[in-house]
């Protein structure tokens, strides 16, 4: 049945195309739709996933990463005095003003955290060392950032805030949410550059269990010990931040939007060509099931039809996809593409190619013989 | 010669609303293996709708339908596709031939469809080709092929699964009369060597002589019957 269906469609060669034409651009759409959904949901929480750490304690109530509030460092002591907590770090983000070099002002988000461990702070360095940030009024800067600074050398100094900073290293993949370009600092600089902030307060603790320690034990001790504050696991407050961005800024709601409607469209197209196919080859079929088909054999070419559209919308869609990838990243946007993510639009395919033959496969059910029979 | 279809008080009722209207009143039939029937009667006379009962593709709205001692009237819809599959095949007007196909695939399909696949399948459709004469067009596509030419692969298709009853409705209907006398005769020729019974639906008087009775229908009755 799949030989017969596969000869249709190639019988049928200008339909064939317009129908693929049709799955590949509905396809494309979802993969290009999801794809910079889950980069930006990647982007928002990029920073505390690439943080080693098993728990992060905040300020109370704070919705995501970039827009925390500060809380007194004794919270830190009052956290790496819990019996399981092998370490804490201290991290600060907030926001502050950098001057162009060509004049006016840019928002950045400063990141402040401590050199010599390194926790918090950029992960892949293209040029210079996080601890090149001790002991001065150093900075790094990440890549992408050059978009809205323009070009950006190691050793050139910039005014953050007021204060003269010199560029020590520039990171990358580091990006934000808010596409602010995002400004690593030692702790104690970003506590002296964010004077609101005080001299005696951090953003944000960060601690590594200790080895056989259950995390979900040491979060519920840290929540009846520490006052004023949220604990979590570095996981849940990458999800929260990710579902602040996605649910409380409608982005995630306009990204599903498109995506039904690309779903839609495609089965709208592929469920008219085929169900054009099959009342141009009712009689046919009309025919098998006289010569003592069952409806289920003759579905199986009307399936087996959407399957093949289905299959080669899919891999035109993939290879286009994946090929556009670094044209995104070119534009400053991060594209995800990966095997879940293509296993997830394969199956969407399917179903919307499978979903649209449905309408063709309830008219074979109800075929009158009396068409057979006419000339 | 045994019975290959026997009907009783056989009738098809079509309602519309309050209308009704009488497609076939009580046929009495009896159809013999190795026998070549014609259906002959104006248009409505209920030819097609016999058809299609006897094809088991059409329900009868009461009486009695024996197939090789297979009483349908009591099978379900389910049933009826094994009872196409094992005793029937069809020839119609419009040939009804998938066009993506060429010659050689529609027989070997319809093979399919009667459960025959693999060499037996190919084995089959390419000595029926050969008998009806299309050896050199296996590969054509329909559209590629003269109307005469189609209906002999749709006779093809009709005759490779062997199946001991073939219903033919019209089928020199879209043809001239050389071909359609021509296709008449292989279909006879090759019927009655392999004892078949075979059951035309026709208005062409010109081919009235190649059958072995006639059936003359009208209204929904057969009014009359003449052996040839």
């Amino acid at each position: 049945m799949f030989y017969v269906a596969l000869r249709i469609l190639l019988y049928d060669k200008i339909r064939s195309l317009i129908t693929l034409l049709g799955v590949v651009f509905a396809v494309g759409l979802i993969f290009n739709q999801l794809g910079i959904f889950l980069g930006l949901m990647e982007t928002s929480s990029v920073i505390i996933d690439h943080t080693p750490g098993d728990i992060w304690v905040t300020s109370k109530n704070s919705k995501n990463f970039d827009f925390s509030q500060p809380f007194p460092e004794y919270i830190y002591n009052q956290t790496i005095a819990d019996p399981e907590i092998l370490s804490a770090e201290k991290l600060i983000v907030a926001w502050g003003i950098i001057r162009q070099k060509e004049g006016g002002t840019e928002q950045v988000e400063v990141v402040g955290f401590n050199p010599d461990t390194g926790v918090g702070g950029p992960w892949d360095m293209l040029a210079g060392d996080t601890r090149y940030l001790k002991n001065g009024n150093f900075a790094i800067v990440d890549e992408s950032a050059m978009k809205r600074l323009g070009k950006i050398q190691v050793g050139e100094y910039r005014d953050v805030l007021f204060h003269r900073l010199q560029i020590v290293g520039i990171s990358r993949g580091v990006k934000s949410f808010t596409t602010a370009p995002i400004l690593f600092t030692s702790f104690e600089l970003a506590q002296r550059l964010v004077t609101y902030m005080g001299s005696d307060s951090t953003v944000f603790v960060v601690a590594k269990i200790k080895p056989g320690a259950s995390v979900d034990q040491v979060i519920a001790r840290l929540q009846q010990r520490l006052k004023g504050v949220d604990v979590f696991t570095a996981a849940d407050f990458s999800m929260k931040t990710r579902k602040y961005w996605a649910i409380e800024t409608g982005v995630g709601f306009s990204f599903m939007l498109t995506i039904v409607i690309s779903f839609l469209v495609g089965m709208l197209i592929v469920g008219q060509t085929i169900y054009n196919s099959t009342m141009e080859h009712i009689k046919e079929f009309g025919t098998l099931k006289a010569l003592g088909a069952s409806n289920s054999d003759i579905y199986r070419i009307i399936f087996s039809q959407a399957i093949i559209n289905a299959m080669l919308g899919y891999i035109f869609s993939l290879i286009i996809t994946v090929s556009t990838v670094k044209l995104y990243e070119a534009g400053g946007m991060v594209m995800v593409v990966r095997g879940w993510v293509n296993f997830l639009v394969l199956g969407l395919t399917l179903l919307m190619c499978l979903g649209a033959a449905f309408v063709s496969v309830r008219r074979i059910k109800s075929i009158d013989p009396a068409i057979l029979f006419r000339g | 010669m045994s019975q290959a279809i026997v009907t009783t008080a056989l009738s098809k009722v079509y309602r519309e609303g309050k209308i009704e209207v009488t497609a076939l009143a009580s046929i009495d039939v009896a159809l013999m293996e190795g026998e070549v029937v014609g259906l002959f009667g104006p248009s409505g006379s209920g030819k097609t709708t016999l058809l299609s009962i006897l094809g088991c593709i059409l329900r009868p709205t009461s009486g009695s339908l024996g197939i090789y001692g297979h009483e349908t009237s009591i099978l379900s819809e389910k049933d009826l596709p094994d009872i196409r599959r094992r005793f029937i095949s069809f020839i119609f007007q419009g040939f009804n031939l998938f066009p993506a196909l060429t010659a050689y695939e529609n027989v070997i399909l319809g093979l399919k469809m009667k459960g025959i696949t693999g060499s037996d399948a190919t084995q089959r459709a390419t000595r029926i080709m050969a008998e009806v004469g299309l050896a050199d067009r296996m590969k054509f596509l329909p559209r590629d092929l003269s109307g005469g030419q189609r209906q002999r692969v749709a006779v093809a298709r009709a005759l490779a699964a062997d199946s001991p009853i073939i219903l033919a409705d019209e089928p020199t209907g879209n043809l001239d009369h050389s071909n359609g006398r021509k296709v008449m005769e292989l279909l006879r020729e090759m019927a009655s060597s392999q004892q078949r019974c075979v059951i035309v639906a026709t208005h062409d008087n010109r081919i009235e002589d190649l059958f072995d009775r006639v059936l003359y229908m009208e209204d929904g009755s057969i009014l009359r019957e003449k052996r040839g």
